[in-house]
């Protein structure tokens, strides 16, 4: 498949610091990918150099095949901006506001806008001035501003902040239809975990300005066993010499094994006359991985990888 | 290009703060006009309430005539002078034409407070207009940035300085609108208040005495007095769209517009006086006849400006199309 937009060698240097540091990620159509990472591990810079709030110091961002550096506005003209909370013109209803950015683009009509005001239910209310809208509606203003012109390549920093579990999950909804249904390849930064898990098929990790991972999210995940058993010093042993990675956690360990290779272990147990107080299969959250990768939090000393 | 200016037109009639300063524009053109109307009834209970009888102002009448007599007197007394510069012998010498042509006629001075003179002077709106275009012009690109809007507005596919061009543009619309409502609003009170006066205005034009256009030196009055409003605003755009600040481009403008001639007329022995922004803004000097430095000319003038503007514009669009953006 040929990428929508491709990030070659981006960087950023401020002073002598590299905030971003040869940045190299494809991103396809019909694709939700999230972008994760600590913060100022360089999310926002990086996102702020694909729309054009910052220039690049090397490396380009090309998309569809169009270099940002060499043709700005038509590399631009495919794309769709949310950046943090949707900041419109309060003094302004939302049609006026949508009406102030169609003109921005070529080719958006009359009707257009209407169609757009229709996806995202907001026919009640769009003679009404910015200034007395909920948060929830600001940001399916935001999101119908992003999607008036038909881009290609949907971009969003922190969508979500700031609605409520329906209207997030209304959202996520949506986006992914217009992933399936459109073509449209969407990049989605958020500090929320749970929710880049639900809503992305693939994330990239980004940390000091690098990025260190790229995963599918389809991918067969690694099956985890929790083993709670005593003496520790014994289990562990045992495990190390079955040649399985053995991670400790809580009162036992984490043991990267699969389904078929349990109840040998138990029997093992069972004749070295350990006391077994749990075995169960045990499921990495994103979170779990996610601060594994970044090395954030208090994550006890790992063996595996 | 026009996309983008119906965007900043419909921006800035959104906000109700631009139908106040419309609103203020009139107030202060209505009170001015109403002023002058009062000091001009003053003037002439003044006149006539001095204990004079009747007699002895049908004698007064003729008071024009000393009074262009004294002129002549001293505008002769002033070209005997060798170390005159030639414009302002000309100068002198076409006054004097002028007065001799009076006295030989018989055509009375024009007054200062008749509807035709009042007219030709319509410098005084260009005041309030510099005031209010200052603060669009301060807080046109300011308020993107204070608003958060500036993130929406420039991920779109329109180079920076296009965005810059027409807001830059708009602000200047915008100031000529405010000149034609306060211009407007001065000929309807000027003719609804005064008096057609008996006198004439007349002029010299090199060959002969010929009586002076009143629209024409009116509009020109106007176009003139919108070249300091010009200059003032740019300056406002160029430190609002730098320094992000609307107040702070407010204060340094109004700082320098009120400042500036104190200054100018400070340093006005000196070379460096010719040079400075402060001495050219006032472009009606070359009418009225009261220049800031003397020997100075309007293409000089005009050239000095023009240089001054080109810098702030430089300075304005560089920072602004470089400019990472991060608020």
């Amino acid at each position: 498949m040929k990428p929508v937009v491709e990030l070659k060698n981006l960087s950023k240097t401020i002073g002598s610091k590299k905030i971003i540091d040869s940045l190299n990620l494809s991103l396809y159509p019909g694709q939700i990918t999230g972008f994760l990472g600590p913060n100022g591990a360089g999310k926002t810079t990086t996102i702020r150099m694909m729309v054009g709030l910052m220039k690049q110091t090397g490396g380009d961002v090309i998309i569809e095949g169009i270099s940002l550096r060499d043709n700005f506005e038509e590399g631009l003209s495919k794309v769709g901006v949310i950046v943090e909370n949707p900041e419109m013109y309060k003094f302004m209803s939302g049609y006026k506001n949508l009406v102030h950015f169609a003109r921005m683009h070529k080719g958006v009509t009359k009707e257009r806008i209407d169609e757009v005001i229709r996806q995202v239910g907001m026919q009640n209310r769009i003679h009404e001035k910015v200034g007395t809208y909920s948060l929830g509606m600001r940001q399916r203003l935001g999101l119908a501003q992003a999607l008036l012109h038909r881009p290609k390549f949907l971009i969003l920093d922190e969508p979500t902040n700031g609605l409520d579990p329906a209207g997030i999950r209304e959202f996520r909804q949506y986006l992914r239809q217009i992933a399936e249904t459109e073509g449209v390849s969407v990049f989605v930064s958020s500090h929320m975990l749970s929710e880049i898990e639900l809503m992305c098929d693939r994330i990239a990790v980004i940390q000091n300005g690098k990025l260190i991972d790229i995963r599918e999210m389809s991918e067969t995940k690694e099956s985890y066993y929790y083993i709670e058993a005593t003496p520790l010093e014994k289990v562990k042993e045992l495990l190390v010499n079955e040649g399985l990675a053995v991670e400790v956690f809580k009162n036992g360990f984490l043991v990267n094994a699969e389904q078929q290779q349990i109840p040998g272990i138990i029997r093992s147990f069972i004749a070295e006359g350990l006391e077994v107080f749990a075995v169960q299969p045990h499921k990495k959250t994103l979170e779990d991985e996610f601060l594994e990768m970044t090395g954030g939090g208090q994550i006890a000393e790992s063996y595996a990888k | 290009m026009l996309n983008l200016m119906r965007n900043e037109w419909m921006k800035l009639w959104h906000k109700k703060g631009t139908w106040v300063m419309v609103a203020i524009l009139i107030v202060i053109t209505a009170g001015m006009m109403a002023l002058m109307k009062w000091i001009s009834i003053q003037d002439s209970n003044f006149d006539n309430g001095s204990g004079l009888s009747v007699e002895v102002q049908a004698e007064s009448i003729p008071d024009w005539h000393e009074g262009v007599q004294g002129d002549l007197a001293s505008i002769q007394t002033r070209l005997a002078d060798d170390s005159l510069t030639k414009s302002e012998r000309k100068k002198l010498e076409g006054e004097e034409k002028v007065a001799e042509y009076r006295l030989a006629n018989n055509i009375e001075p024009e007054d200062h407070f008749s509807r035709e003179g009042m007219i030709k002077q319509p410098a005084d709106i260009g005041g309030t207009v510099l005031l209010l275009t200052v603060i669009v012009a301060a807080g046109i690109v300011a308020s993107e940035f204070s608003q958060g809007t500036i993130k929406m507005l420039l991920t779109r596919p329109v180079k920076r300085w296009k965005i810059l061009t027409s807001k830059f543009l708009t602000v200047n619309l915008f100031g000529i609108l405010l000149m034609v409502i306060g211009y407007i609003v001065y000929i309807l009170l000027a003719m609804i208040l005064f008096k057609s006066g008996t006198g004439q205005d007349l002029v010299w034009n090199g060959k002969e005495v010929v009586e002076a256009s009143v629209w024409g030196q009116s509009l020109y009055m106007l176009l003139l007095s919108f070249g300091s409003v010009f200059v003032t605003s740019t300056f406002a755009f160029a430190v609002g769209s730098v320094f992000r600040s609307s107040s702070l481009a407010i204060g340094l403008s109004l700082f320098i517009y009120f400042t500036g001639t104190t200054i100018s007329a400070m340093l006005s022995k000196y070379e460096v006086a010719k040079y400075l922004l402060f001495t050219h803004m006032d472009l009606t000097q070359f009418e009225t006849g009261m220049m800031l430095v003397e020997d100075i000319t309007m293409p000089f003038s005009l050239t000095v400006l023009a240089v001054y503007i080109v810098v702030f514009l430089v300075i304005s669009y560089s920072t602004f199309v470089k400019r990472d953006v991060t608020a």
